[in-house]
């Protein structure tokens, strides 16, 4: 059997170790356009901030590619597939055949139509390689503007402070976080950025980077000028869909994959921040560009390619950051612009602690929860099983909630929690009663 | 693999497994040692009243780990079956404590996420001993072997109630 890989990141790497630990003869190929070794895509942030020196965001050993027997064909990049012949065609215009093939190459920051993005000085934040041409420049930086006030977005402008620049953080939505958390939470960070020194405009979007060949500012909307000799576009990421685009592969915003994590060519996966998969809380496709989803998809890949049938459940909105002292955990319906839920539980039992739980029906749609994070797992698998809590309801926001309160719903709900812990727990009731 | 299990009908809730395990964790292994040098140890396992008695919670050690798959740093890693957290890995980004669906992941004040490691320090030692919250249950409410002992052991003493 010959897999390719392209993109060798979360669900790239997830899915090449679960196909050689599957299938000690088959060949793997993996293509990427980033060099080895391999790193952290999350961790940069932590680079930039200087709170992690290179070779601590390094996610696997330099031999990754030798000890797991896999032809790398690195700093190349796929640049179409042809379904029809099973080919992958690189930018060398070498072509590679395979027997299986697995999209795994993630996703790009969306930049905004507006004029001056080419100036230098204007980054994504994405690779490194960004946070490392970041750092060059930083003698020549006493300003930065970030615009997008996402978790990408604030974990660059919280790493650019930590460097001593002064940062504005320019926001198109009226609050911060609005993807992951409600105004309420979204306050919260805003005030805690600020008392760091960081300053947040919201409510603001940018007409023109300024500058000759270096920027100098950003240009708002508002016509105010924000001085700034670097900036980070923080506006989301968008799938890469270079190789398929025009081909016979399905896609929408990323590549649409089934319950096996296959496209709608038999041959041909997707897994991680390229695809699109069933959203468990929306109930349909959804992109859901998180780390622990591309690891998830690419093993689940990786052993329907290695011909043992494996099911995706599926995905959800999750996230988990923590800014400075305040931890954060929210999922599913939680943003600021959800509106497809009925009811809400909420508590803020102090000014750095807030709870909020969404239901839909006597079913949790989503969750957040500032300051005390503990028991967001538990809360996590509920949204996740979509199981009732209408008898929970009152229980979940206590302070002395746990898990022991949901052994008699998962009793009832046995089908929902298929996993061996949960049915050896479930054994365990039986027998007592 | 060996793993932890507790007769809910057993526990008493009476919080020994709690302190054993924190002590086990402190760096002197004595708790008047540890308040002395204003460590405060921190217990991997909880005690939460349950139907039929009390359960006293910890890492299952899943055969699917969730919370492996969501650390973004590989500080969450298994071996030999045991699920751990390597310390000078971890950054406290708690996506582990988002994943884990029992709540058995502590955030702690260091910012590294801890958990039950089954007692890596006591290897060699036999039989109850071998684990400190196993040792310290004084109505033997905690067992360690396999889910099928346990299972037998509970369907005895179904049968002698
Ligand atoms: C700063 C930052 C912080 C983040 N924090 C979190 C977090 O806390 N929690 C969380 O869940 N997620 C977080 N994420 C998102 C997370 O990093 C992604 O979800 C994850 O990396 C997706 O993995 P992937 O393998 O699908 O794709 P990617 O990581 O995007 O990897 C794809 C790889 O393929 C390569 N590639 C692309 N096209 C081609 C081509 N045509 N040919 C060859 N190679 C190609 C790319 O260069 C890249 O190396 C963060 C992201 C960033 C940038």
């Amino acid at each position: 059997m010959k897999n390719i890989i392209i993109g060798s990141s979360a669900a790239g790497i997830s899915a090449a170790e679960t196909l050689r630990r599957e299938d000690p003869t088959c060949e793997i190929i993996m293509i990427s356009d980033e060099p080895n070794p391999l790193y952290s895509r999350p961790l940069i942030s932590y680079y930039l901030a200087g709170e992690l020196p290179e070779e601590r965001i390094y996610y696997r050993p330099p031999d990754f590619y030798e000890r797991n027997r896999i032809e790398a064909h690195l700093g190349r990049r796929a640049v179409r597939v042809e379904p029809r012949a099973n080919r992958v065609i690189l930018d060398n215009g070498e072509e590679l055949e395979y027997d299986n093939l697995l999209l795994a190459n993630g996703a790009s920051p969306t930049f905004p139509e507006i004029e001056g993005l080419d100036k230098a000085g204007v980054f994504g934040f994405r690779r490194l390689s960004d946070a490392k041409e970041m750092l060059a420049m930083l003698p020549q930086v006493k300003e930065a503007v970030v615009l997008g006030g996402g978790l990408v977005g604030l974990k660059a402008a919280v790493g650019l402070k930590a460097r001593g620049v002064d940062v504005t953080v320019a926001v198109g939505s009226p609050h911060l976080l609005s993807q992951m958390v409600d105004a309420r939470a979204g306050e919260i960070y805003r005030a805690l950025l600020e008392e760091h020194g960081i300053k947040v405009a919201t409510g603001m979007e940018p007409a023109k980077i300024l500058g000759d060949g270096r920027v100098t500012g950003v240009l708002m909307e508002s016509g105010e000028e924000l001085p700034a000799q670097l900036v980070v576009v923080g506006k989301g990421v968008r799938a890469n869909l270079e190789p398929v685009e025009g081909t016979e592969v399905q896609y929408d915003y990323g590549v649409i994959i089934d319950e096996h994590c296959r496209t709608n060519i038999p041959n041909i996966y997707a897994a991680g921040d390229v695809a699109q998969s069933y959203d468990v809380v929306r109930g349909r496709h959804w992109t859901n560009a998180l780390w622990p989803c591309a690891v998830e998809q690419g093993r689940v890949a990786a052993l329907n390619m290695a011909g043992k049938e494996a099911v995706y459940r599926g995905s959800m909105g999750m996230n988990s950051v923590q800014f400075f002292d305040l931890p954060v955990i929210s999922a599913g319906l939680a943003g600021l612009r959800e509106r497809d839920f009925d009811s809400e539980l909420i508590d803020q039992p102090g000014p750095r602690i807030y709870k909020r739980l969404v239901l839909r029906g006597d079913r949790l749609v989503g969750f957040i929860l500032v300051g005390e994070i503990e028991n967001a797992g538990i809360i996590r698998s509920l949204v996740e099983r979509g199981v009732s809590v209408a008898e929970l309801k009152d229980r979940l926001l206590r302070e002395s909630f746990g898990f022991s309160e949901i052994m008699p719903l998962i009793e009832g709900r046995g089908e929902r929690f298929p996993e061996r812990e949960y049915q050896e727990l479930i054994e365990t009731m039986r027998l007592m009663s | 693999m060996e793993r932890i299990f507790c007769d809910l009908r057993r526990c008493l809730a009476c919080g020994a497994c709690e302190l054993a395990c924190a002590v086990e964790h402190s760096s002197s292994k004595d708790l008047f040692q540890a308040v002395l040098e204003g460590e405060a140890p921190v217990r991997r396992r909880e005690v939460q009243p349950a139907p039929w008695g009390n359960l006293s919670l910890a890492c299952h050690h899943c055969e699917s780990a969730p919370c492996i798959d969501a650390c973004i740093t590989g500080a969450m890693h298994r071996e030999e079956g045991v699920v751990l957290v390597d310390q000078e890995r971890c950054v406290g980004c708690w996506m582990c404590v988002m994943a884990c669906p029992f709540g058995a992941i502590t955030p702690s004040k260091l910012k590294v996420a801890l958990k039950c490691d089954l007692c890596p320090e006591r290897e060699g030692k036999e039989g109850r001993e071998r684990y400190a919250c196993v040792a310290a249950c004084p109505t033997e409410a905690l067992f360690a072997g396999e889910f099928a002992e346990f299972k037998r052991l509970l369907e005895e003493e179904v049968v002698r109630y």
